[in-house]
């Protein structure tokens, strides 16, 4: 085993040791902490619908990995909602674009606990009738979410991105798509990317790591983790319209208004994150000139929002919200980031904007759940959970200018959802 | 952690729950006033106008700009039920100074920029200006509006609009459309006044100590304003049984139903008594080990999501699940007859452990979160002992099989509402 520990300034330090079998361990111990948040995660989401391992090429239905989240939690010997119902602990699981977590919280029991976790990750169990079954409930939540306004405007807005990547399909994927998972599907996804070598554990709370690190070393039932290939088809650097929009259920039009980033790599570093970020609140933050303006128009609420959206083989920059008249917002948004390109980066509102990020990341440590979520993370990405605090305290606006070119125009997708009539 | 209260004047009182375990210092000013249809849209917009600008930051972006110097200081407002009354919430949430990079007194300038955003405002000739004031308006009623595109929030409270008509649970805590778009200048401005005049206000410090002079600045702050008419938050009224069950169905264009039940409780009330409720209720559909969960939703595939919960000072009981428009008879059948399994004590022995351990482990997790212990003890704030998460817990565990069942037998269908395709 390779055992590592990282200090940092603000008092917090943390494990990270990698198995032989290369599952990668991290664990923040926070002694004066009466819980515990563990997670064991597999890079694994929707986005991996076509892969080569073991020599063999691989192109499974979309919506496998949630399908495959749901069907874990059933082992031959029972559920495991119904083993950890006699710890008393949180248990839940997601899947996302690029991973799936199973995750438990507990203030008691944490051994035990881990034991659950450990074990029924490592206990697949598919039978075509439980899959018949399963087929039905994620029906239901499929349909669940063509009824949330807030879910379709950013995947239609994605549909009118991406024209190759998987990254365009909903999780949970279609009605369609799902009919297509069978036992044997489940087994070959799940003996891919749920080896060693893909995954990992980030544990935060009240623990002790060296018993911790023990008892994982001894309940992992593979020696040997295997090399994916995961195969991005080639994806155009332009978009494929410009302007989509749906009629749904809302009192007031929904708006998602994308930047598509031309990227080289599949992945983005750390500075580039940190970076986006920032450039983003500069644009559209709650202290930009920006937001001040939209909404002494009228044109936006509390619910504006931005984010940098990446991971493997796509990044995009998000702007959502709600408002009267979304094309005028997006107009908006566009002039103020060729206004930054012209004049540059307001190094007073900079200044700020960078002091308010370094301390959201101190608090963000207050949380174990949050720690934890963030050492996930750093398992996918290939960061460490310093980073963010370390490069705060160097970032320039010049870094941040350059970000700016990420963000071209006819790159963009406003995504529209209107009220089906007028009220 | 302890927890110590102060009096500083008459209905307002502060109330330091210690624990160094943060980063950060927690504030918060939690204000109780009676729920009525005259006042409850202005009440709902004092938070949001007040930590939006000040005298001294007229506009927000200012404002805004001042809480990232304090590296990110976080303000935060919200208009709650607590009963049948009205709670305002206003606090922030700063980092402590040792975090600071270079020498600053964060805590203390955080505590002194909240307690300003609640004394001065930005008015003028006894008015809030139009221009605040129509801003949060417009926010407000997109806010309203905007509701009924989660379905499963909306369903959620339409089923409390009809359970409730005619009675103060059944206002919506944010008023309505109507109501919002009445707000004045003059009428915030009056709304304020009566806040500081006649709420009951407790402000809560969470964290490793007191900001420096916060508590005795407070009470400066009040030796200007006459307190009258103080509002005794103890007069929650419970629900009473109806005797024809009330059904109310909308239609709207959707893929899935929604389904929501309201039960009427015997049992009720915010103190330790009622405690049996919140595990019948938790048997019935809290966790993966309860009976909505495992039946309803596992076994049947009758819904995607089925669960309930409750509202102990108010003895209400919900079931909220998303279903296919054609199994809504079923489930709901199927939903009784699961709490008729409670009622007559046919639960096992483990789902009964289960509820317990499950309550009493995420209890023991409040103390590492500043926003729950917040939260918890402005809840509390109508009992006449308050007790910490782990008095609560304790409690818990002496609960038998016996009080559960008699709680539930306390609990009855009152209303139904379904959400349905056109």
């Amino acid at each position: 085993m390779i055992k590592e520990t990282f200090e940092s300034s603000i008092g917090e330090s943390y494990v990270k040791a990698t198995l032989p079998n290369g599952l990668k361990i991290y664990i923040l111990e926070k002694s004066e902490y009466n819980s515990v948040y563990a997670i064991y995660g597999t890079k694994y989401g929707s986005i991996d619908t076509q892969f080569e391992a073991k020599g063999e090429r691989v192109s499974v239905p979309e919506g496998i990995a949630h399908f495959l989240e749901h069907k874990l939690f059933e082992s031959e010997d029972g559920d495991a909602f119904t083993k950890y119902a006699k710890t008393g602990a949180y248990a839940n699981a997601f899947t996302s674009f690029d991973r799936t977590c199973y995750l438990f919280s507990c203030s008691d029991r944490f051994e035990e606990n881990l034991d659950i976790l450990l074990s029924f990750v490592q206990s697949p169990y598919f039978t075509e009738a439980t899959v018949k079954k399963e087929q039905g409930i994620i029906g239901q939540e499929i349909r669940m979410y063509d009824d949330s306004p807030s879910w379709r405007v950013m995947f239609n807005m994605l549909a009118a991105m991406y024209k190759n990547h998987p990254v365009r399909i909903d999780i949970a994927g279609t009605v369609d798509s799902i009919a297509k998972i069978d036992a044997e599907l489940l087994y070959k996804c799940y003996n891919t990317f749920y080896n060693p070598a893909n995954m990992f554990i980030c544990i935060a709370g009240n623990v002790d790591s060296d018993a911790i690190l023990k008892k994982i070393e001894a309940s992992i039932k593979t020696d040997e983790g295997i090399e994916i290939e995961r195969i991005n088809e080639e994806e155009p650097e332009g978009v494929i319209t410009s302007y989509v929009e749906q009629k749904s259920e809302v009192a007031q039009p929904m708006f998602c208004l994308g930047f598509k980033e031309a990227i080289k790599s599949p992945e983005r570093t750390i500075k580039e994150r940190v970076c986006t970020a920032l450039l983003l609140a500069i644009i559209a933050g709650d202290s930009s000139p920006l937001y001040a303006e939209l909404t002494r128009k009228g044109l936006i609420n509390d619910e504006f929002s931005s984010e940098y959206f990446c991971g493997n083989g796509y990044a995009s920059v998000i702007f959502d919200g709600e408002s009267q008249n979304p094309s005028a917002v997006a107009k908006e948004i566009k002039n103020e980031i060729a206004r930054i390109k012209d004049e540059g980066i307001d190094k007073k509102l900079f200044e700020a904007i960078r002091r308010g990020m370094y301390g959201e990341a101190i608090r963000r440590f207050n949380s174990v759940e949050a720690v934890a979520m963030q050492m996930v993370d750093c398992a996918v990405f290939g960061c460490e959970l310093f980073d963010e605090i370390k490069y705060l305290k160097s970032v320039t606006a010049d870094d941040v200018y350059k970000r700016l070119s990420l963000l071209e125009d006819e790159k963009s997708v406003l995504s529209v959802i209107l009220p089906r009539s007028e009220r | 952690m302890s927890q110590k209260f102060v009096e500083l004047v008459d209905g307002v009182r502060g109330l330091f729950v210690r624990n160094a375990r943060f980063k950060t210092t927690s504030l918060s000013f939690n204000i109780y006033l009676p729920l009525s249809e005259e006042t409850v849209a202005d009440f709902a917009l004092l938070p949001f106008i007040l930590t939006s600008c000040s005298k001294k930051y007229p506009d927000f972006s200012k404002l805004n700009y001042k809480l990232n110097k304090l590296y990110g200081a976080s303000l935060s407002a919200s208009t709650e039920k607590f009963g049948d009354y009205q709670l305002l919430r206003m606090g922030i949430s700063v980092i402590n100074d040792e975090y600071a990079l270079s020498e600053e007194s964060l805590v203390n300038e955080a505590s002194s920029l909240m307690r300003k955003l609640i004394f001065e405002p930005n008015v003028e000739n006894g008015e809030f200006l139009e221009c605040d004031v129509e801003r949060e308006k417009r926010k407000a009623i997109e806010h309203i509006r905007g509701e009924v595109s989660e379905k499963r929030v909306y369903a959620k409270k339409r089923l409390i609009e009809e359970m409730y008509k005619g009675k103060p649970y059944g206002i919506s805590k944010c008023g309505t459309e109507e109501q919002v778009a009445a707000v004045t200048g003059k009428t915030l401005y009056t709304a304020w006044q009566k806040m500081l005049k006649s709420a009951f206000i407790q402000v809560q410090v969470i964290g490793a100590q007191v900001p420096e002079r916060f508590f005795d600045d407070i009470k400066d702050a009040f030796s200007a304003i006459e307190r009258e008419d103080i509002t005794d938050i103890k007069g929650t009224a419970g629900t009473s049984h109806r005797k024809n069950v009330k059904v109310v169905t909308d239609k709207m264009q959707v893929a899935q139903g929604k389904l929501v039940m309201g039960f009427s409780s015997t049992l009720y009330g915010d103190d330790d008594k009622s405690l049996p409720l919140m595990i019948a209720t938790d048997i019935f559909g809290g966790g993966p080990y309860s009976r909505l969960f495992t039946n309803v939703r596992e076994k049947q595939s009758l819904c995607y999501y089925c669960s309930a919960g409750s509202v102990r000072a108010k003895g209400l009981v919900t079931v909220e699940s998303g279903v296919e428009f054609a199994n809504a008879e079923k489930a709901e059948k199927e939903i009784l007859a699961q709490l008729d399994a409670v009622k007559n004590g046919e639960f096992s022995d483990f789902e009964f452990e289960s509820s317990i351990k499950s309550i009493c482990d995420s209890l023991g997790s409040y103390d590492d979160s500043q926003n729950s212990l917040d939260l918890w003890y402005a809840l509390k704030a109508a009992n006449s002992e308050i007790y910490s998460p782990e008095d609560i817990a304790e409690k818990i565990k002496a609960i038998t099989r016996k009080d559960v069942i008699s709680a539930a037998k306390g609990i009855k269908l009152n209303t139904v509402y379904k959400l349905i395709g056109e």
